[in-house]
């Protein structure tokens, strides 16, 4: 949908975030770098407190960062705007706006007359599954309902990318592999660039083009894994398992990593001998 | 031609006699209605003089606070209105006079509240006696007004005891004006067990404790000395000055106060002073009164329309309230008074009762303001 | 405006049939109090068979439930005994000011609320001045508003103080309890701050206005005595309960209790249906 065809959808590089609070620093995200090209659906995936939310709250412009660049489409990302759409795990819809309202909550904000905006909010509606429930309000509706409410409005404002973080992840699984399949559906339908942060390397492998794969904290990427398969995929098959395989060997490392360093932290003696 | 004088003659008369005939109601062909609100006595003089009211009803001191203070006038005294009228009463408990020693407590406090009254109207006949500085000040720290305001105020309340036949037929009249206005009913009268108004005042007001009072000797021993007499009184009311003096140690000469001279052992109530008669018979009812001061409207109403079991035995003052008008209004009469507004302290008061009376002489209604 | 009440019967024979057992089961706990109610009279006037005849001091102070059922009706036809007025101007009189005190609480409480809720720094500024107005008893204002703002306006602003302080922590709590995930997903919409004040943090401090207004009409309904002691032109339920009371006419004064309780629940249904109207109206827009 977008015209820029050629090039990175977005471009992180040296990206560095340290959270204070007090007296207490935190280095979440130490130089860390990443290409995102135009159309590409790309998972990020690491032990947890790895930085992986925080990189796309960063690019989401709803986080600063300490140091490095960020750009989409082109333009530096200083703060949150509707050309980066994104899909909250606890869903954020607007409890007193209908199925409808809510999905035309970023068209209310740019003004686009009603006409314009029924008419949008109608198309989303039926992509995304929702005919016949666009009155009711959130709180009459399952957990998928409710997340494709979610992507339905993140999309009206025809962002440049969309940003997901850990989106199925309060749903039960059968839920969720359901809504994974519903998401290539619609990802197909609109070819938007995603950033889809999880902990879940299967729903990874499933969905991604390359699933990237960070450090413990300080985060950084560690892998980038090209997962090379045509979709739809088959869970149960040989090359399925063994790209699994290979991003698990992976992860399993960092979280031996991350665990040593606790323990590291704790008793600074006998890290000493380790070392 | 004789004929037809003679009926116009007839006519004329017959007209003339029908004028007089109409007339005879007592009243002129005047109407009118003056407006009430509701305000404390101490409010109603600073009410007065930025202009919210044409004038008010209140008893001493609050009417010379104004006169003395400048804002406003003396309109009529409520003597003139009806000399020697009812104001407070002493009244008591059944329960208190038919408990353990219970009469004989009452006719005690009787007479120590006689030898206050008679002390009280001594001193006020001797300006120059030592007896009256002392009685202005303790009136000046008993109503928190200034000398100037408390000595004019004396000049207008007559304090007395006696409960005769005036007393009594001034209450019955009262009780019919409460009984035509709906204020209570005589269906209250006989549920309280009487038969009518004057069996009602006949039984209520209750002479024997007055007499007995005569006999009563000064002692040496408090009759009860781990059990007080639980007293009620109002706000600053200089009405209720007696309460004041038979507890002041200074004016028996010996270091007793009256109540101590006669062997009494009296406590203000809990919750005295109290804010209005209604509340003292509140208190009655709640048992946390034996004998209290308050004006006869309340001890009446109360009594009759919520069966508060008290009776009146004996009278603590007459008249010392006055209505006053606006300095500069130029209000001279009741007429004046006509689609003004007039503050009172409130439909169950002697006041708003005198005031009623005052007006409805006039031909004119007196209504909340709207 | 017909809109807005067209459906509004609709609707409540709607709920009327939703909720007919819980309806059933109120009536019959009024029922029961009634009858507790005929029990402790009977009991006070000595008319039961163990009755305390020498309680007969506060018999009156607790009539007959039909004793009171009759004065309230005949209040509506017979003018009291000491303002002459017929309980229709009292309850005319009192909602006036009930109204105009709301009025007044809401426009100031509301914004200072919101303001409150989000600007830490206006909070602070507030802060002293309502943590130190907000304990004292309504009652304690009485005489100097009566005499400082005059019988019309005095007892408005008594009705105003009681009002004011619930309603106003109310919309500050609801303004600080904005989920701050929503104000995201907001900012990742393209909302700037504005859009965020008037389409996030407005519409999700609803709920807590609304509970503010219920509970602000309730207290300013305790208030009216109080706020109707004094001055009280024109009279008032207020005014009526207090004077009664004054004369010891208790039948009288629990029927006056019973008229503000039902316009209490009056006052409360009304804004419940605004409420709800509210919450439509949001949804949809």
């Amino acid at each position: 949908m977008d015209g820029d065809q050629v090039g990175a959808s977005i471009r992180i590089q040296g990206l560095s975030k340290v959270f204070t609070e007090g007296n207490r620093s935190v280095n979440a995200l130490a130089d860390f770098s990443l290409e995102v090209r135009n159309g590409e659906f790309i998972c990020l995936l690491g032990p947890s407190g790895c930085g992986k939310t925080t990189v796309l709250r960063i690019v989401a412009g709803l986080e600063s960062k300490s140091a490095g660049s960020v750009v989409v489409k082109g333009r530096e990302v200083v703060s949150a705007g509707s050309n980066r759409g994104m899909v909250f795990q606890e869903f954020a819809l607007f409890p007193w706006r209908t199925v409808r309202r809510n999905i035309e909550f970023g068209l209310d904000m740019s003004q686009v007359p009603l006409q314009k905006r029924q008419e949008i909010s109608s198309k989303l509606i039926d992509l995304v599954g929702l005919r016949g429930f666009e009155d009711a309000h959130p709180r009459q509706l399952s957990g998928g309902m409710r997340q494709r409410v979610g992507i339905a409005r993140a999309l009206a404002n025809d962002p440049a990318v969309l940003l997901m973080d850990e989106p199925f992840g309060s749903l039960d699984a059968q839920t969720r592999n359901l809504m994974q399949r519903e998401l290539l559906r619609i990802w197909e339908a609109t070819k938007k660039t995603i950033l889809f942060v999880t902990h879940s390397v299967d729903e990874a492998v499933f969905l991604a083009d390359r699933i990237v794969i960070m450090t413990a904290r300080p985060g950084k990427v560690r892998e980038i894994i090209d997962v090379g398969l045509p979709r739809p995929r088959d869970r149960t098959s040989r090359e399925f398992i063994s790209v699994r395989g290979k991003v698990l060997l992976e992860l399993d490392e960092e979280f031996e990593k991350a665990r040593a360093k606790e323990m590291a932290q704790r008793a600074p003696a006998r890290a000493a001998s380790a070392q | 031609m004789i004929s037809a004088g003679v009926a116009v003659i007839v006519v004329i008369a017959a007209i003339a006699a029908a004028l007089i005939i109409s007339n005879q109601g007592g009243k002129e062909a005047k109407s009118g209605t003056v407006y009430y609100v509701t305000l404390a006595p101490k409010d109603m003089k600073a009410s007065l003089s930025s202009g919210q009211i044409d004038g008010y009803i209140a008893w001493e001191p609050y009417v010379s606070d104004s006169i003395v203070g400048g804002v406003g006038n003396i309109l009529e005294w409520s003597d003139e209105i009806m000399p020697n009228h009812p104001c407070c009463v002493v009244a008591v408990s059944t329960d208190f006079v038919n408990g353990p020693d219970g009469s004989e407590l009452t006719s005690r406090f009787i007479k120590a509240h006689l030898d206050a009254t008679v002390w009280m109207n001594n001193a006020l006949s001797h300006k120059n006696s030592a007896d009256y500085t002392l009685l202005v000040n303790m009136a000046v720290n008993f109503t928190q007004r200034n000398e100037i305001v408390v000595k004019a105020a004396f000049e207008h309340i007559t304090f007395g005891y006696q409960m005769n036949s005036d007393f009594r037929s001034a209450l019955e009249d009262f009780t019919d004006m409460y009984i035509e206005t709906n204020m209570t009913t005589n269906n209250s009268l006989t549920d309280r067990g009487y038969s009518g108004v004057s069996d009602f005042v006949t039984k209520y007001v209750n002479g024997t404790y007055l007499s007995a009072a005569g006999s009563v000797a000064a002692s040496d021993t408090i009759l009860n000395p781990s059990d007080p007499i639980r007293l009620g009184y109002l706000l600053g009311d200089l009405h209720q000055m007696a309460q004041v003096v038979a507890q002041n140690t200074s004016v028996t000469g010996t270091a007793k106060s009256l109540f101590e001279k006669y062997g009494l052992n009296v406590e203000d109530a809990t919750g005295a002073p109290f804010a209005n008669g209604g509340a003292v018979m509140n208190a009655f009812a709640a048992g946390a009164v034996d004998i209290g001061y308050l004006g006869a409207p309340p001890a009446i109403l109360n009594h009759l329309n919520a069966g508060v079991g008290t009776l009146i035995v004996a009278q603590a003052n007459s008249e010392g309230s006055g209505i006053v008008v606006a300095a500069n209004s130029g209000i001279v009469n009741l007429d004046g008074l006509v689609n003004k507004t007039i503050a009172t302290p409130g439909p169950s008061s002697i006041q708003f009762l005198l005031l009623k009376i005052a007006l409805q002489r006039e031909g004119y209604d007196l209504k909340i303001k709207t | 405006m017909n809109a807005w009440f067209n459906g509004l019967d609709k609707a409540f024979i709607k709920a009327l049939r939703r909720n007919w057992f819980n309806l059933l089961l109120s009536g019959i706990s009024f029922g029961a109090f009634l009858t507790i109610w005929w029990l402790v009279s009977a009991w006070f006037h000595g008319d039961w068979p163990f009755g305390f005849r020498d309680w007969v001091d506060t018999a009156e102070y607790i009539p007959y439930p039909w004793v009171v059922i009759q004065a309230f009706l005949d209040s509506f036809s017979h003018r009291d005994p000491f303002s002459e007025l017929y309980m229709g101007d009292h309850i005319y009189a009192s909602m006036k000011r009930i109204t105009l005190g709301f009025a007044l609480a809401f426009v100031a409480a509301v914004p200072l609320g919101l303001l409150m809720g989000r600007s830490r720094k206006s909070e602070a500024i507030a802060n002293p001045e309502v943590e130190l107005f907000r304990p004292i008893p309504p009652l304690a204002w009485v005489p100097i508003f009566t005499i400082a703002l005059g019988f019309i306006w005095g007892p408005i602003v008594m009705v105003f103080m009681g009002i004011f302080f619930p309603l106003l922590f109310s919309v500050r709590l609801g303004a600080k309890s904005v989920d701050p995930l929503l104000i995201d997903a907001a900012r990742t919409l393209g909302a700037n701050k504005i859009q965020i004040f008037t389409k996030v943090v407005l519409p999700s401090t609803v709920p807590y206005l609304m509970t503010g207004v219920k509970v602000g009409l309730g207290i300013g309904w305790m208030c009216i005595v109080a706020a109707e002691m004094l001055g009280a032109v024109g009279g008032g339920v207020g005014w009526y309960i207090w004077g009664t009371a004054q004369v010891g006419r208790y039948d009288l004064m629990y029927a006056g209790m019973a008229t503000i309780g039902l316009l209490s629940i009056l006052t409360t249904g009304v804004a419940g249906l605004l409420e709800q109207r509210l919450f439509k109206w949001m949804g949809t827009k």
